[in-house]
């Protein structure tokens, strides 16, 4: 083994050290190869090919023809449709989160009688699985049985609204159900924030006359963007992405395919239609959205520059 | 020393992660079934298992989509279950995707002799599928409590049904019992208004999608009056609601297949099962789709394990386990002589649904099927949901139903 390591270092001019570490890394290099770049890509060519049902095991490359489709090619539901209501969908979302998280965590971060309790409850729309929640929240919305409803007419005497059954509801349901879900994930990363943020500060504020308003625009939101910004990058992600809640509380994209985001509309052409090399282009798609957006998130809000 | 350790290490690791190997004595069976359906299921794997020592088999539920779709994506991956179990529509896709095996050199002809002919699906010159159910068809349900004699025409429904509402009242506009309800999200339940007003879902050639006409307007513009007009069926209900409104007695008559009979009669209902009312316009009973229900294998079965597969599938296809899946889930069994069993014979419920059978129309398994369903999808619910008019969804479903099927061949 030795004279093995030796001969490795002076061909390859690297240390003991360089090959132990290398030697450490290797197996999580071989699981993610297996599970990320393989798949990756896998769907990249996939995308590339003509693979749906007829061809499911002898398809063949064709090129950019699948990308072309989705441009072009008006489809039920359309991309552009689906991409600005995916845009909606996330954006909505990710504004009630922040701003429902933050808040409530600004709240939690008070002296509070009874705190752990509320922080508990608030906590619990994140622990329940998310298919319970969507199931749930399809059975509120139900037009004559579901509890919102019920509230609506008896108590507020409006007008019953078919929550399901036309588009534009079906998809404030969805983003209702989703905004339920996803503010306690806002609110536990700017409590973190929160309780770091160095009590000296304030009191150094309150000496100088500021008023809250001016200490949370001056010490509170800039000390929390570092941990904020990250939360906010991935909650994006994880919204555009999120496929339980459109796929379950719509029941696959109901009614009329008209509630679909991108990534359902991406499941239903791979395993409803079996159009895979389709659905595989438009993955790639969703990719290079999500990349873009990254990149172009982290670089403008410096959020990285903050932290180090 | 320590490098040997470090090796040693990730070659463990890298082990664990080695596929499981091939168990010869597990069989694996991946089905659809309905919790009552899986509870006789599982009593009589039981005794199987009991009479073989040492022989596994394992049976795991899966959403009818999902394990269409799933059994797919396993087969093509050289793995997923050793009998798969379902209604007979997704068969054309399997058999375009290679993902199950012919029957008919597995099975011989003396044991196939009892079955019914509709039992035994045979597709593009093999033996497909073997059904233990024939039917997994719609029928009309009705609750006793609110009605003894079912309707048989679509005008006594609306009749019986506004009687039945007047009769137990109105709570703010709403009927405290509705007189029918069905499931508006799967195309599948509107198919028996479609065939009473004289459609079919393919044309004559079997693969053109005949969505498009003066039937398809009518059954639409039908379905709406019933909702619309009448107000004899709820404003919104999928298969959850209109199957709560009909056990906890809100509804009088329910549009709904012999998989949740069982289930009524055991929740207490005074169940009534009768054909479904004929359009009086057409002089055409409304036919619902009947598929046989029953196994299909696996094309990457190791050649060793077929023996092993194919007895377990002879025991759930046995006379005695038939009979006792009939007698407990009033299902059609599909074996001949089980037919002439007493219980069968005076099973009233068992009676009507053969008649139901008997006024169907086979469900087409090609794989052209498939976009008709997708297509269909959209404008049943846009219709439903008074976003597209009966023509307009009719127009729209054609040119979906085209569109998809040229897709999927392309």
């Amino acid at each position: 083994m030795n004279s093995l390591l030796s001969a490795t270092e002076k061909r390859f001019g690297v240390g003991r050290q360089q090959l132990f570490i290398a030697f450490l890394v290797l197996p999580s290099f071989v699981i993610l190869s297996g599970v990320v770049f393989y798949p990756f890509v896998y769907n990249v060519v996939l995308s590339l090919g003509n693979m749906n049902l007829n061809r499911i095991r002898d398809w063949e490359l064709i090129g950019f023809r699948q990308y072309v489709k989705i441009f072009t090619e008006p489809g039920q539901p359309d991309f552009y449709s689906v991409f600005l209501k995916t845009i909606i969908w996330t954006g909505v979302n990710i504004v009630f989160h922040v701003a429902l998280g933050v808040f409530l965590a600004l709240v939690l971060n008070q002296r509070l009688k009874g705190k752990s309790v509320f922080r508990t409850v608030l906590i619990l729309p994140w622990a329940i699985p998310q298919y319970i929640v969507a199931l749930t929240w399809r059975g509120l919305f139900n037009y004559e049985y579901g509890a919102i409803n019920l509230i609506i007419t008896k108590y507020l005497n409006l007008p019953a609204v078919e929550w399901l059954r036309s588009p534009t509801e079906a998809f404030i349901a969805c983003i209702l159900t989703n905004v339920w879900l996803g503010f306690p994930f806002m609110m536990v990363v700017a409590l973190g924030a929160l309780q770091s943020i160095p009590h000296e500060l304030y009191e150094a504020a309150d000496i100088d006359g500021a008023r809250w308003h001016h200490k949370l625009r001056r010490i509170t939101l800039p000390l929390i963007r570092p941990v904020m910004v990250p939360a906010i990058t991935l909650g994006v992600i994880w919204t555009f992405n999120n496929l339980n809640i459109v796929w379950l509380v719509s029941n696959t994209g109901e009614p009329s395919d008209n509630t679909h985001i991108l990534v359902s509309f991406v499941f239903k052409a791979a395993f409803n239609f079996y159009s895979f090399s389709y659905a595989s282009a438009l993955s790639m798609i969703i990719f290079v959205i999500l990349l873009a957006f990254t990149l172009i998130f982290l670089t403008k809000s410096r959020a990285t520059e903050a932290a180090y | 020393m320590r490098m040997i350790f470090c090796i040693g290490a990730m070659l463990g690791i890298l082990a664990g992660c080695s596929p499981p190997k091939s168990d010869e004595n597990r069989v694996v069976i991946w089905h659809q079934m309905r919790p009552d359906e899986q509870n006789v299921l599982q009593r009589q794997l039981k005794r199987y298992m009991e009479s073989k020592p040492g022989v596994t088999v394992v049976d795991l539920y899966k959403e009818t989509e999902t394990l269409r779709s799933a059994y797919i994506v396993a087969s093509i991956a050289g793995q997923g279950p050793d009998l798969v179990h379902g209604p007979s529509d997704p068969i054309g896709i399997y058999e375009a995707t290679r993902t199950i095996q012919p029957l008919e050199n597995h099975l011989n002809s003396d044991f196939l002799t009892d079955f019914d002919s509709s039992a035994i699906l045979w597709y593009r010159g093999h033996l497909y599928q073997i059904a233990d159910k024939i039917g997994n068809h719609l029928a009309l349900l009705y609750n006793k409590k609110f009605l003894q004699r079912p309707p048989t025409t679509e005008k006594e429904l609306i009749e019986v049904s506004k009687i039945i509402q007047d009769r137990h009242g109105y709570t703010a506009g709403r009927p405290n019992v509705y007189g029918l309800s069905w499931n508006y999200i799967e195309p599948f339940f509107f198919i028996p208004f479609y065939t009473g007003f004289g459609g079919w879902v393919l044309g004559p050639d079997g693969v053109t999608p005949t969505l498009d006409n003066p039937s398809m307007v009518r059954a639409l513009g039908f379905i709406r009056e019933l909702r619309d007009k009448h107000k004899i069926v709820p404003n919104e209900a999928d298969y959850e609601i209109a199957d709560a409104l009909f056990k906890d007695e809100k509804t009088a008559m329910l549009i709904n297949g012999d998989w949740s009979w069982a289930g009524y009669l055991q929740g207490g209902i005074d169940l009534g099962v009768a054909p479904l009312p004929m359009i009086t316009e057409t002089g055409k009973w409304c036919a619902p789709m009947t598929s046989p229900k029953g196994y299909s294998l696996n094309v990457n079965i190791d050649e060793k394990k077929i023996p092993l597969v194919l007895d377990v599938l002879r025991f759930l296809l046995s006379r005695e386990n038939q009979l006792e899946t009939a007698r407990e889930l009033t299902t059609a069994p599909t074996r001949k002589s089980v037919y002439r069993e007493p219980e069968i014979v005076q099973n009233e419920i068992l009676k009507n649904s053969l008649l139901q059978i008997r006024r169907g129309r086979s469900m087409p398994v090609v794989p052209e099927m498939r976009a008709v369903w997708d297509a269909m999808r959209p404008g049943y619910q846009a219709v439903m949901g008074g976003a597209l008019t009966a023509e307009e969804a009719a127009k729209q479903m054609q040119r979906l139903a085209v569109r998809k099927i040229r897709e999927m061949n392309e």
